[in-house]
């Protein structure tokens, strides 16, 4: 039993390790999306939202944003035939961007915000050969 | 740098290395407009597992607003002294978050001496909770920057130095005083915050408090911490604190923040960064 039980625990153990290592190469291609707005004066933060999906799943994270303040929030992964996006809502559900543009793995948007308060960027997943697919999320102010 | 993943706070990542090239890429490829988003949605239908919870704000994300809006004295806001470690590891948790915000209002001064203090200092409190690993070439880095006056080099350290102390103290499944880290943080920033709006009072100011879903975090997260230190003293003033802040900071359908709150919310913080700083907390 126990040794039925082991490739089991190993897999257990060894999951997250993995999981960590793609959604860290899905990060790295996140702050590429970035790099053309650091460029103009962004400041990206170092902290980050980042998981996975399957196709056709979708994820809301919650940001605090000021109005005064624009905002990109470039998103990316580290498979190279998925297709993502991001799309910004208020916290009444409205499309709150005011650009966007989505390349393949890559995808961006622009908000200047009407209101502080609570924002929701929706992450979606829309082709992938991947069961899941790793992506990361990150967000930069001027 | 801490990625949030599947909303529990764990990993340290790389910086990638490909930036360059990135930049490179990304300048000649041709941007290709996403499909059209829905225009309206409905929140309510996205359960609990698929929304993953807010990154707190950084200071300088309010105070460059503040900047916009007119001329703050920085150096006016900044503390006389950065506080005593008590020895008590949530005390020190809480007051390094304190001393990183105070990292972010000194760069907004332009005080390289004090930026530089304030350096070396996140080294000490960061070795006193077992961390000082995760942190000597980012104090370092402030340091450097600060002789360098390179102050948007500093805001980027200063917020690395965060990310690394929290991620050092998740790794540690000290992921209780991360939240500590980042409430201190919030605390000093939201207390100069105040001050700036009590000196000028404008409604857009003033809608920079506006956070609700951020209080709602931070009380999930004091919630969620183990019985010994919901029970602590320190723990209990934030609850109470927030419990305070909470229905002071609701805006919308003609209801603005008033000059009445941000005092009462400034007084409330004000004391809480007090009790912190003091070496009997």
């Amino acid at each position: 039993m126990k040794i039925r039980l082991l490739p089991a625990a190993i897999i257990l153990l060894v999951l997250p390790l993995v999981l960590r290592a793609t959604v860290d190469d899905a990060l790295s291609f996140a702050y590429e999306a970035a790099t053309p707005y650091v460029k103009q004066g962004y400041t990206f933060r170092e902290d980050a939202w980042g998981g996975d999906l399957g196709v056709g799943d979708q994820k809301a994270v919650t940001a605090q944003l000021f109005r005064g303040n624009g905002y990109w929030f470039c998103l990316g992964t580290d498979a190279d035939d998925a297709t993502l996006t991001v799309h910004v809502y208020d916290s009444k559900g409205k499309l709150a961007e005011s650009q966007n543009w989505q390349k393949g793995r890559f995808a961006a948007v622009l908000v200047n915000p009407k209101q502080t308060g609570t924002y929701y960027a929706i992450v979606e997943v829309k082709k992938s050969s991947q069961e899941r697919t790793p992506w990361a999320l990150v967000y930069g102010y001027r | 740098m801490r990625i949030t993943i599947f909303g529990i706070a764990s990993a340290t990542a790389p910086r990638a290395v490909v930036l360059t090239a990135a930049a490179t890429l990304l300048a000649t490829t041709i941007r290709v407009r996403a499909e059209s988003a829905p225009d309206q949605i409905d929140l309510s239908k996205f359960p609990a597992a698929a929304v993953q919870d807010v990154v707190v704000p950084v200071p300088s994300e309010v105070f460059n607003v503040l900047d916009k809006l007119g001329s703050p004295n920085w150096k006016g806001e900044l503390r006389e002294s950065l506080g005593k470690n008590s020895g008590n590891r949530a005390q020190v948790a809480l007051l390094l978050g304190t001393v990183i915000a105070e990292g972010f209002i000194a760069v907004e001064a332009e005080d390289s001496e004090r930026v530089k203090e304030i350096g070396r200092d996140v080294l000490d409190l960061s070795r006193a909770v077992g961390v000082e690993k995760a942190v000597v070439s980012r104090s370092k880095a402030i340091v450097d920057k600060a002789d360098s006056r390179d102050w948007a080099g500093a805001r980027r350290e200063l917020d690395g130095a965060l990310q690394d102390v929290r991620g050092a103290m998740n790794e540690l499944n000290d992921e209780d005083l991360a939240q500590l880290v980042s409430l201190g943080g919030w605390v000093r920033g939201t207390e100069v915050l105040t001050s700036i709006v009590q000196k000028d009072y404008k409604p857009q100011r003033a809608e920079l408090l506006h956070q609700p879903e951020l209080l709602n975090y931070f009380d999930r997260r004091l919630d969620g911490m183990s019985p010994r230190l919901r029970k602590s003293g320190l723990v209990a003033q934030l609850k109470t604190m927030l419990d305070e802040i909470r229905p002071l900071i609701i805006e919308g359908e003609g209801r603005k923040i008033s000059p009445q709150s941000v005092d009462r919310i400034h007084t409330v913080t004000s004391q809480m960064v007090l009790t912190i700083t003091s070496s009997d907390a």
